[in-house]
């Protein structure tokens, strides 16, 4: 029992040790690095402890909403349909790169490399949900878990048995989400990728060169749409969970991709609905600040270096200096004051026929510099400019490296592999999210699942893989 | 029925805008697809039924009359300039968190951003000021209130305010609020519950972390695009296109990074709030970057170069991994076509085959495009794109989506922002919406992904928010400020 007469130094805001005081006098980044610790992960708990989520999923868009939770330390399952797995196995850089060993389902290669990075940390079941015998296990799993992600055309699994309809019977608290292209509507059964989401949302329409400057729409590179909307249904998950924990309930969750690459579109579609008025690409400046955008320079920083992407590409460098006492420098700086003159507020220079002729200016200075020096004058100037890095310059880049973003992992199956996931997410201080392991073959975890976890003898797990039902 | 004729007058363009708006041109302009129409889709697959029970359950119509999932979580926002912190926000803001953006007295300086600096495309609040459509469309949900944070009394009252929050997204200048004594270090001795984001472009420490310019600017998006090979990734390769006249490095049309480094800090903060509520008691300091967060989503691309030293060179509309899985030009603007496994792959070619018989020779026949990883090869895409568009360049894209769906393929058409709007799929979600807002009247607006769920979907109450509306309310409900205060407080250039 605390006597309220006494003021115990615990009590009180601040330092409460010499150590807490030192705390607080270290310099900022100092502090950063201590409270960050970027490669004590493993002595720090998990967010997530205690959820368990299935993944009946395939691809990167749903498969990245749960490997979020695995991330954060869930327990996560995930499921495919057995010899075949995740057609992302099968994908590979111009059919380059594959992970090894073999597993059944492809006796002739490996692992493509596509499938990275989505599915870390997770289980790896296998099992044919079209079967009936299989129902009861699939139903077993659903009771012990707190929720599943799917993205089976819709009606699927209504058809299996294993809708939502059917799945809160089973566990009023499970929380289910469907993801795919369309959802509810006159195009439900629209399949859909990526790719298909960047062109139907309007995204492509406003990236790339506009056509008066030969350019294309331009396809945001990678799967950068399906991985960006799988984690717009984490946040929807875990606001699930919140409010799980008041009520008791689970709920469905329906997210259409092609949608979340409507929802980064900004200003383009009020202005449409205000003013009839249909955004246009722009290239690699901005619409709304001037000069803050990307300039070719005409030299390369490897000359000698035999890879074109080195030799040719390493050339191009994004300047900012759209407030007025930074533009007024870079105008000194390439030798240009007359522009200055010319466009003294931002209103003036951010012009279509403004920013034409600036960012020539500032081409033609570059034209006899490499992008390093580009880069050094302005930044020496006190100004903000930086290179286009390409991945190799991430790699080596000490900075990522320091931070823990881009690191070594020891992959229990693979080996030494480099990862640049999961730990760039975000860093944590007290539950920070870790990679375990990358993937593993398909149905790696059976025993361990249907064994251990469902209660399976081991006759009848050998009995379903010899007929191909796991 | 003859429409009634108007006398209408034009000069120059800014005539024609007030005959563009919402009240003359209402959207949609064509009506959506009818409920009958959709379910006779349902039908066609033989899953009314199914269909019934999703309309009825997860329709954003019924959106109002539900609970919402964040109810009771208080989150403080406080950043200029970027989008990362407004988005992160935002989308706690739809789920039903309480958001109480703080600016400056001066306001964010995205309130003054418009395209190519128009002021005509700006609107204006019942107080007369000037708003940009960016920082409209992206503040959701949120009460404005405005500080001082260089003043004593400005700092004072920022601290008595994250006292009562359960998060605080941050995004300033790296050690800017640490150096005001109202970081994470100091606020979490007065509030340690608090879970505290700062959200950023490279990061706060580290040796390339957020600079400033000597004159004060900020590093914004594309900073962090720049910084994790995206856009050297991105974009058509000299060989589609000659060097600057589109075939070089190409950054996103939108602030991609920010968005996605917006969407990981409110994935953090939950998680975070999870464990806090769940074991611990305890808040906690996260960090995101736009850099680091859109390296995450960078498929494999360091992950190959780890393996073999390959450097990811741009490939503009098509994809090194996918076969077919591109945009291709048509006879009116891009068609996308998709499908990768066997089942899909020849059954677009069979479609194309129909019209163009020498596709099913050259491309089906070809025994070096049997097998699915192989057809991912460069000679083999170059190979399917050029017989594909040979069929394309002959038809419209309505032609084509047509074509194509009679095989189930998912392919579709590459639209603009107006043909966006009027998308029968679109519309009847609807995925674009209107909301009448108290103060910028009807807009038009991107609906929250999260919007259509069962139990607690996600909505948008409304948009923007005239600068320090709420100073009286938030002041007196959490601080105890009174009028006369605060109007002192004003005097003193505080709020």
């Amino acid at each position: 029992m605390k006597d309220q007469r006494v003021t115990r130094i615990e009590d009180l805001p601040g330092p409460k040790s010499q150590g807490e005081l030192e705390e607080m006098k270290m310099p900022y980044e100092e502090y950063c690095r201590k409270v960050f610790a970027p490669g004590q992960e493993k002595t720090k708990p998990e967010s997530l402890k205690g959820i368990r989520w299935l993944s009946t999923t395939m691809y990167i868009f749903t498969p990245h909403s749960v490997a979020n939770l695995a991330e954060l330390g869930a327990e996560c399952i995930k499921v495919e349909m057995p010899r075949m797995g995740d057609p992302m196995r099968h994908t590979s850089p111009f059919n380059e790169c594959y992970l090894y060993p073999l597993h059944d389902s492809r006796p002739m290669t490996g692992t493509g490399l596509g499938f990275t990075n989505a599915n870390s940390n997770e289980y790896y079941i296998s099992m044919d949900y079209h079967v009936p015998e299989m129902k009861e296990a699939f139903y077993r799993l659903v009771k012990l878990s707190d929720g599943l992600t799917e993205c089976y055309r819709p009606g699927t699994f209504d058809r299996w048995k294993q809708s939502y309809r059917y799945l809160q019977e089973l566990n009023p608290r499970f929380i289910y989400v469907w993801g795919g292209g369309f959802g509810y509507g006159p195009k439900v059964f629209g399949g859909s990728y990526d790719i298909l989401g960047q062109a139907h949302a309007g995204l492509a329409s406003v990236t790339g060169f506009h056509e008066d400057f030969g350019g294309h729409c331009t396809k945001h590179s990678n799967w950068c749409i399906d991985w960006y909307s799988g984690t717009q249904i984490t946040v929807a998950i875990l606001a699930a969970l919140y409010w799980r924990r008041k009520t008791g309930l689970g709920t469905m969750i329906e997210f259409s991709q092609v949608q979340a690459a409507t929802r980064c579109l900004g200003y383009g579609v009020p202005l449409y609905g205000r003013f009839g008025i249909v955004r246009q690409r722009w290239g690699n400046w901005d619409t709304q600040l001037c000069v803050h955008g990307i300039i070719l320079c005409g030299k390369s920083d490897y000359p000698d270096e035999p890879n074109p992407q080195l030799k040719y590409e390493a050339r191009y460098a994004v300047v900012s200096a759209f407030n007025d006492p930074d533009f007024k420098e870079l105008c000194a700086i390439i030798g240009r004051n007359d522009l200055w003159d010319q466009y003294k507020t931002l209103q003036d220079r951010v012009r279509p026929q403004a920013q034409i002729a600036i960012y020539k200016a500032l081409e033609d200075w570059a034209a006899d510099k490499t992008r390093s020096q580009v880069v050094k004058t302005l930044t020496d100037a006190g100004l903000l400019a930086m290179p286009v890095m390409n991945d190799k310059e991430v790699y080596e880049c000490e900075h990522f490296r320091q931070r823990g973003t881009i690191r070594w992992l020891d992959d229990p199956v693979f080996g030494d592999l480099l990862i640049q996931s999961g730990y760039s997410c975000g860093l944590m201080s007290k539950t920070p999210r870790r990679v375990n392991w990358l993937w593993r073959p398909v149905g790696a975890d059976n025993v361990k699942i249907y064994h251990e976890m469902l209660g399976y003898p081991m006759s009848k797990i050998e009995e379903w893989y010899e007929k191909n039902l796991i | 029925m003859a429409k009634k004729v108007r006398e209408v007058e034009i000069n120059s363009r800014e005539d024609t805008l007030t005959l563009m708006g919402p009240d003359v041109r209402p959207w949609p302009v064509t009506p959506p697809p009818s409920p009958e129409e959709v379910a006779a889709v349902y039908a066609r697959r033989k899953a009314e039924e199914f269909g019934k029970w999703c309309e009825d359950n997860l329709r954003i119509d019924y959106a109002r009359g539900k609970p919402e999932a964040l109810q009771g979580v208080r989150v403080l926002s406080c950043g200029q300039w970027r989008m990362g912190h407004k988005f992160a926000a935002g989308l706690l803001g739809e789920l039903g968190a309480e958001v109480i953006n703080v600016e400056p007295p001066s306001g964010d300086p995205l309130r003054k951003l418009t395209p190519f600096g128009r002021e005509e495309y700006m609107l204006e609040d019942k107080n007369g000021d000037k708003c940009g459509l960016d920082f409209i469309h992206e503040l959701r949900n949120a009460y404005s209130v405005t500080l001082n944070l260089e003043t004593e009394k400005g700092r004072e009252l920022y601290t008595k305010l994250a006292q009562h929050a359960d998060i605080l997204i941050e995004e300033y200048p790296p050690g800017y609020m640490d150096n005001l004594g109202i970081g994470y270090r100091q606020l979490s001795q007065i509030n340690p519950r608090l879970i505290y984001c700062w959200v950023g472009e490279h990061g706060q420490w580290g040796p390339m972390k957020d600079k400033v310019s000597k004159y004060g600017q900020w590093m914004l998006d594309p900073f962090g695009q720049a910084a994790c090979s995206f856009i050297h990734n991105t974009g058509f390769p000299e060989d589609l296109l000659p060097r600057g006249k589109g075939g070089d490095p190409t950054r996103s049309g939108v602030w991609f990074a920010d968005y996605v480094a917006g969407e990981q800090t409110a994935v953090n903060a939950l998680a975070a709030l999870f464990w806090r509520d769940e074991f611990s008691g305890e808040g906690q300091f996260i960090e995101t970057t736009a850099a680091e967060a859109l390296m995450d989503i960078l498929d494999f691309d360091i992950t190959w170069y780890g393996f073999n030293k390959s450097i990811k060179a741009r490939t503009g509309g098509w994809d090194p991994n996918l076969n077919q899985y591109a945009w291709n030009p048509c006879k009116d603007g891009y068609m996308m076509i998709g499908g990768q496994t066997d089942r899909l792959w020849y059954r677009i070619g069979m479609c194309i085959e129909r019209e163009l018989p020498i596709f099913g020779r050259l491309i089906h026949e070809d025994p070096l495009l049997k097998e699915m990883a192989a057809r991912n090869a460069l000679q083999a895409l170059t190979k399917t794109y050029t017989m594909t568009t040979m069929w394309l360049r002959n038809i419209n894209r309505v032609e084509a989506e047509e074509k194509l769906m009679q095989y189930e393929i998912a392919a579709g058409p590459l639209l603009y922002i107006d043909e966006v709007a009027e998308f029968p799929h679109f519309k009847y979600r609807p995925w674009v919406n209107v909301l009448e807002d108290e103060q910028y009247g009807t807009l038009l607006y991107a609906e929250s992904t999260n919007a259509y769920q069962m139990r607690t979907p996600a909505r948008v109450k409304w948009l923007g928010r005239p600068l320090g509306k709420d100073n009286a309310e938030v002041f007196m409900k959490y601080i105890g400020l009174g009028q006369t205060e605060l109007r002192e407080l004003k005097e003193q250039g505080v709020v």
